[in-house]
């Protein structure tokens, strides 16, 4: 069977740098893969043990240095790589995210069976483009999976915890599986999958490729525009405790104080 | 007259609207008052609900709430949550009786519902708004809802080019207030009955298994942080989770301390592990790495021990005290097991 795994690369959270002007410094941030997206890849690749003639292809829309990711997916299992790379698709908001890789999956890896994604982008944190994916491919969705017990090339059987309802589908494939926790086993690569990731190479596709007209994505292309970004005012005036730390805390907690 | 449209989330079992959903008609009802006064447009709200049935003092509270309209898009095929069915079922209602502006609910089911509409209106989607309201650009009143984005370090403004001009928003964000006129009057739709074959829920459990790393009805939550690291053992860790159990709070973790091994993953407190909303967090030892900042910083009564006085998780904490974690913890221990 063909899985997609869709990736993204993410700047560290926990390394914001903000320029002069208080704007997020992209460039001197690091990045990360997206962590729900780690996931997704290693229940690919929990799939991928169980039946051996599973492909798995990861996609991947960003800037050049997104290839990063896309290595790393390699180096834990992925057979293809896929990265939409094109100054005209940067800015694209959700929907527009999400036609473009429709189009490629479309066009690249029609054959898919399955659809596995992270439930968000810890940037972003919108959780919108699988399901837009979903809706564009015209295929049934679960968001928030949980477990995946089983996928074969007919269907995907999953739950998707609803606070303390744990819900259990059966679901016809093709389809789109947005997760939301840890993979039964994790993949760690080694060196050597980390050369012959290297060895396999990045099918880079772009504007042209995939058959768009610049006014439809990017910036141009999006619905939704930031009209402003600001940083918000967080700072709690906290009162500081000065003395007797661990009575006054215990007071704080047992007597809501 | 402009419109926006509230897309309400239902109770299935009770046939009644979420609170949400009032809440967000009162917002809704707010806006306009907003768009008289900056361009003198007139708005109403429609509250619509998809569902077979539906109770009347619902539709009641919807008006009172500050609905102009409650339209109720009513088929059998609405009785259970499908989001294919329910999006195609809201469309071909809208297509007909279009809106400028969509409100949904950022509840589970309408963050996977209100992407398949707007996808399928081919429209934009602000998710998770904090803030709603209305500005004037080159003349025109636009819709302008702004969300927290990046864990919550950057706020954006964010407008549509096109229309409708849509937004998700958390429950609890907004008041509901019932000061409008009380109405019974539903309006009625009966979309073509769609089926969604591809999908089957095969069945529901109840999670009944005890986990101590449930925080959904957490009161007391005290967490865990790098600061406890003592010797590369585990030490005040226990201690910590003794103290939770003698006081019936439960204890959380930051992701370094589970990294290191130090504490399970489940309880993660953070952007990959639970968000929480307890009573009173008490954060031990933590830094305030941005990851967890954004699981714990709803939670209502916010205390951080920290050795380091100028540590990010005072500036999200109600009570601060400059003080080794290990130190405190051995204090209160030794307080409570008297």
């Amino acid at each position: 069977m063909n899985i997609v795994v869709c990736v993204k690369q993410v700047p560290d959270v926990d390394d914001i740098k903000w320029t002069k002007e208080n704007n997020l410094d992209r460039v001197n941030m690091l990045t990360k893969l997206n962590p729900h997206d780690e996931w997704a890849l290693d229940w690919a690749m929990n799939i991928k043990s169980k039946f051996k003639d599973t492909k798995v292809t990861a996609i991947s829309m960003g800037p050049n240095q997104a290839s990063e990711v896309l290595s790393y997916a390699m180096a834990k299992g992925a057979d293809r790589a896929i990265l939409l790379s094109d100054r005209a698709f940067s800015g694209s908001d959700t929907i527009v995210t999400a036609k473009i890789l429709a189009a490629a999956i479309k066009k690249y890896v029609s054959d898919f069976n399955l659809i596995i994604t992270g439930h968000l982008a810890c940037d972003g944190d919108t959780a919108q483009v699988p399901v837009s994916l979903a809706q564009i491919l015209d295929i049934p969705d679960v968001i928030g999976v949980n477990e995946i017990f089983n996928a074969d090339k007919n269907m995907a059987i999953v739950s998707q915890k609803h606070g303390k309802d744990i819900n259990i589908f059966e679901i016809n494939t093709p389809c789109l599986l947005a997760v939301k926790e840890e993979a039964k086993e994790k993949i760690v690569p080694k060196i050597d999958d980390y050369i012959r990731a290297q060895n396999k190479g990045i099918e880079i596709y772009g504007l042209d490729d995939l058959g768009f007209d610049k006014n439809e994505v990017g910036i141009l292309g999006s619905p939704t525009m930031v009209w402003k970004a600001f940083r918000p005012q967080v700072s709690k005036k906290a009162v500081k405790i000065e003395q007797n730390f661990s009575e006054r805390l215990v007071d704080i907690i047992l007597k809501a104080e | 007259m402009k419109k926006i449209i509230v897309y309400c989330e239902v109770d299935f079992v009770n046939k009644k609207l979420e609170e949400v959903s009032y809440e967000l008609i009162s917002k809704a009802r707010s806006l306009t008052k907003i768009a008289k006064e900056l361009k003198n447009e007139d708005y109403e709200v429609e509250a619509v609900a998809l569902l077979d049935e539906i109770e009347i003092e619902s539709v009641k509270n919807a008006y009172k709430a500050g609905a102009n309209i409650f339209t109720l898009i009513k088929s059998d095929s609405l009785k259970v949550f499908s989001q294919t069915v329910f999006a195609q079922s809201f469309v071909e209602y809208f297509n007909q009786n279009k809106s400028d502006i969509i409100i949904f609910p950022a509840t589970p089911r309408g963050r996977i519902v209100a992407p398949r509409i707007t996808t399928s209106l081919d429209c934009g989607l602000v998710a998770d708004c904090t803030g709603l309201d209305f500005i004037v650009r080159d003349d025109k009143l636009m819709f302008a809802p702004t969300r927290p984005t990046f864990g919550s370090e950057l706020m954006a403004t964010i407008i549509s080019k096109t229309l409708p001009q849509c937004a998700t928003v958390r429950a609890k964000t907004f008041n509901a207030e019932f000061i409008y006129e009380e109405n019974d009057k539903i309006n009625e739709f009966k979309p073509i009955s769609y089926e969604e074959n591809r999908i089957k829920l095969v069945k529901t459990i109840l999670d009944n298994t005890p986990n101590e790393y449930d925080f959904s009805d957490a009161k007391i939550i005290l967490a865990a942080g790098y600061g406890l690291v003592h010797n590369k053992d585990r030490k005040y860790f226990e201690k910590l989770e003794q103290i939770a159990k003698l006081i019936g709070a439960k204890v959380g973790s930051t992701r370094k301390v589970v990294d290191l091994g130090y504490m399970p993953q489940a309880t993660q407190i953070g952007q990959t592990g639970s968000t929480v909303e307890a009573e009173i967090y008490v954060a031990f030892g933590i830094s305030g790495a941005l990851q967890h900042i954004s699981g714990m910083k709803n939670s209502k009564k916010i205390i951080a021990v920290n050795i380091d006085e100028d540590a990010e998780i005072f500036n999200y904490s109600d009570y601060k005290i400059v003080a080794n974690a290990k130190t405190i913890i051995d204090n209160i221990y030794e307080k409570l097991s008297k």
